[in-house]
């Protein structure tokens, strides 16, 4: 029987890999197949460049879905392709209007300093807010609305209007990867620390989240070893963050519970049945180490990859006899034989590195190979063809097809 | 004019970044001792260089191939412990502030924190360089992270309007422009989208106040080979005719990328593809002295 590797019962598929091997093109072209076999997909990038929207011809500025056409694709019934780019100051902005308790404290936060120089980094919570978004677009319950719902307007609505049976998502690149599947849990961590929440004054607290409260009980000894420790170190840098985090921890006293409940969503999302993680490489000795360096990593996680897509692998080459019967001038059958054994060469590299790859599988990973064009996928049609081509090294593939 | 005295090396992931450092760090090393600097923490020009070996871990200790090279990883988390340590005065409260979870939770909050500390050190092993007459290389991140650590330091002047750290902000804000100790190298392949982002980060740097970028290093230029005369000819054999059509991609590429780089008024150092199976120490040397030029050394 022929071997058939799928992902068909799969919902969500983390593309994630080291910089440079094409992952956003890996990702789209997933996606797309999905949505040539049948889905409704949704495709996300959390790349700071916007390569894949780019390469998609949308609407780099639009912060919402936007549907891309796939007339003359031959997509089948129901086979839908959407994309969008994120951007996660708007996402955590709309969060804030959603769980803010009122909308003074809604317009309080959004003006923190410490607020925005933290939903401006693209750091950690980036990859928090691109988790937010993956909930809302695999359409995971959303919790009790607050009343500033109504008090922030159709405006504050995340994008989204066609629920997903398959969304895909390129992520930044591996070394900043494992910060994107922990960072769900370092904001539960965050925001459930009790040492954070007793730099808040007591004021509020009783508005905020039954582990607050408490919490209010131990407040002395800790509280002023935090503050202790902040004062010195503000006096010495100049920075002023005792009175920064105070304000930021009171403007967020009431949202917390909202913000750890969507958290905690995210984390069992990372590792429901239903999601499957996708390693994108090439074949060539550095990033075959970064991946095998990541594997490890994600294990440590409890976390293993559902495939490994391995993308640009050369054509089978040509044989040089053909050549000699071809009545080419000298000079051009020199060239051409020259080049054929450069490229030979490479060839033998890139198998060397896929050997590397699978002796070194603590456990046996379906892996998938993905064409080299030649060229830089530049088009739907180039990207359909990868799709068209992704192969399994041996028997057939089955991205998402009902 | 002489080399700045570190020299920082970023490019879009997959364009050569650790193997252009490392052959640089052989080109200054022909001339006075180098220290090479990972920040990544994949330590892959030191692999690269065989400085240490396949399977050593990131805390391994980086030594020296000789008296002319020796590396160094620097991690963020050890940069901000080292800072604490040095500036404040009595060890007891310094050791409850590293131990303390809120303080790591608010400087974890502070995404430039540490990043700074880091572009604090690279200014300190720069001075120290300039002392002892010898060069600094830094393998840094790609391009959208490496432009995010080069900015942190003015937005910590905003952060910070006075005491240690915006004086220390003051300073490394004039190290990143100064010329004379820092130069950026950026690194790209002859692909349209490593070019693209190579020229956004030009414009970048330069808006951002005179970050000076020393040369763009086009990476992988093989040899065209063949004529557009060559092409109809071989039109009968797809196969081979897909091959040639590669290789002239790939030049073509190159050539655009000349144009746009000379354009953008920005040097240009071309590194030629290695066709082989493995990057050997003596094609990294090779390497090395076609990067000779853009430093004024020959």
């Amino acid at each position: 029987m022929k071997k058939v590797f799928a992902l068909d019962h799969h919902r969500l598929l983390l593309c994630l890999g080291p910089g440079g091997v094409g992952k956003t093109t890996i990702s789209a072209a997933l996606g797309l197949r999905a949505a040539l076999e049948g889905r409704t997909t949704s495709l996300m990038t959390v790349d700071p460049a916007p390569r894949l929207l780019d390469a998609l011809g949308l609407d780099l500025t639009s912060p919402s879905l936007q549907s891309i056409d796939l007339h003359g694709f031959g997509a089948r019934r129901g086979g839908r392709l959407q994309a969008m780019r994120l951007d996660p100051r708007a996402i955590f902005d709309r969060l804030i209007d959603r769980y803010a308790p009122s909308p003074a404290a809604r317009s309080a936060i959004l003006t923190d300093r410490i607020y925005r120089s933290l939903s401006g980094s693209l750091s950690g919570v980036a990859d928090y807010m691109a988790m937010e978004q993956l909930l809302e677009l695999t359409g995971a319950p959303r919790p009790a609305s607050s009343a500033s719902d109504a008090a922030a307007g159709s405006s504050a609505e995340l994008p989204g209007p066609v629920p997903a049976e398959v969304v895909v998502i390129d992520t930044p690149p591996a070394c900043q990867a494992l910060d994107f599947l922990d960072a769900p849990r370092r904001m539960l961590e965050l925001l459930g620390s009790r040492a954070i929440s007793l730099l808040a004054p007591r004021s509020r607290s009783s508005q905020s989240s039954g582990s607050s409260r408490s919490q209010s009980r131990a407040f002395s000894v800790i509280d002023l070893a935090a503050r202790i420790v902040l004062g010195a170190f503000d006096r010495i840098t100049g920075l002023n963050l005792l009175a920064d985090v105070q304000s930021f921890v009171r403007n967020f006293d009431g949202m917390y519970a909202g913000f750890a409940e969507r958290a905690a969503a995210s984390q069992a999302l990372i590792r429901a049945d239903s999601s499957a993680i996708v390693l994108v490489t090439v074949a060539e000795p550095e990033p075959i180490a970064h991946t095998r360096e990541f594997i490890a990593s994600l294990a440590a996680l409890d976390l293993r990859p559902a495939a490994i897509v391995v993308n640009r692998i050369t054509a089978p080459l040509p044989q040089e006899s053909a050549l000699d019967s071809a009545g080419l001038p000298p000079a051009l059958l020199r060239k051409l034989k020259r080049n054929l054994a450069d490229f030979a060469v490479l060839k033998r590299r890139e198998t060397a590195a896929l050997d590397t790859l699978r002796t070194s599988l603590p456990e046996p990973t379906p892996i998938l190979f993905a064409p080299d064009l030649g060229y830089e996928p530049r088009t739907l049609a180039d990207l359909a063809t990868i799709a068209r081509h992704l192969h399994p090294a041996e028997g057939g593939i089955i991205i998402a097809r009902r | 004019m002489a080399p700045p005295r570190l020299i920082f090396v970023t490019g879009k992931g997959g364009t050569g970044k650790s193997t252009v450092a490392a052959a640089t760090a052989l080109t200054l090393a022909r001339h006075r001792p180098v220290l090479l600097v990972d920040l990544e923490q994949s330590q892959s020009a030191a692999r690269l260089l065989g400085l240490i070996r396949e399977g050593d871990g990131p805390s391994s200790p980086g030594p020296a191939l000789s008296n002319d090279l020796a590396t160094l990883t620097l991690s963020p988390r050890a940069e901000l412990e080292a800072f604490i340590t040095r500036t404040v005065p009595i060890s007891a409260i310094s050791r409850r502030m590293l131990k303390s979870r809120t303080f790591g939770y608010v400087t974890a909050a502070l995404p430039g924190l540490e990043a700074f500390l880091t572009l604090e050190r690279l200014r300190l092993l720069a001075g120290q360089a300039a002392l002892e007459d010898r060069y600094v290389v830094v393998d840094a991140p790609a391009t959208g992270h490496a432009l995010e650590l080069l900015a942190v330091a003015r937005s910590l002047i905003q952060l910070a309007p006075t005491g240690t750290l915006n004086r220390l902000a003051l300073a490394v804000d004039q190290f990143l422009r100064d010329s004379a100790r820092f130069g950026v190298f950026l690194t790209l392949t002859p692909a349209e989208l490593a070019l693209r982002e190579m020229l956004a980060a030009v414009s970048t740097m330069r808006s951002e106040g005179g970050i000076a970028a020393i040369t763009g290093v086009i990476n992988c230029v093989p040899a065209a080979l063949f004529s557009a005369a060559d092409m109809m000819k071989v039109e009968a054999l797809p196969e081979h005719a897909g091959l040639a059509r590669r290789r002239r991609g790939l030049a073509h590429g190159a050539a655009r990328a000349r144009r746009e780089l000379g354009r953008a008024g920005l040097p240009i150092t071309e590194l030629p593809l290695i066709f082989a199976e493995e990057l050997t120490r003596a094609a990294l040397d090779r390497l090395s002295c076609t990067i000779g030029p853009a430093l004024g050394l020959v």
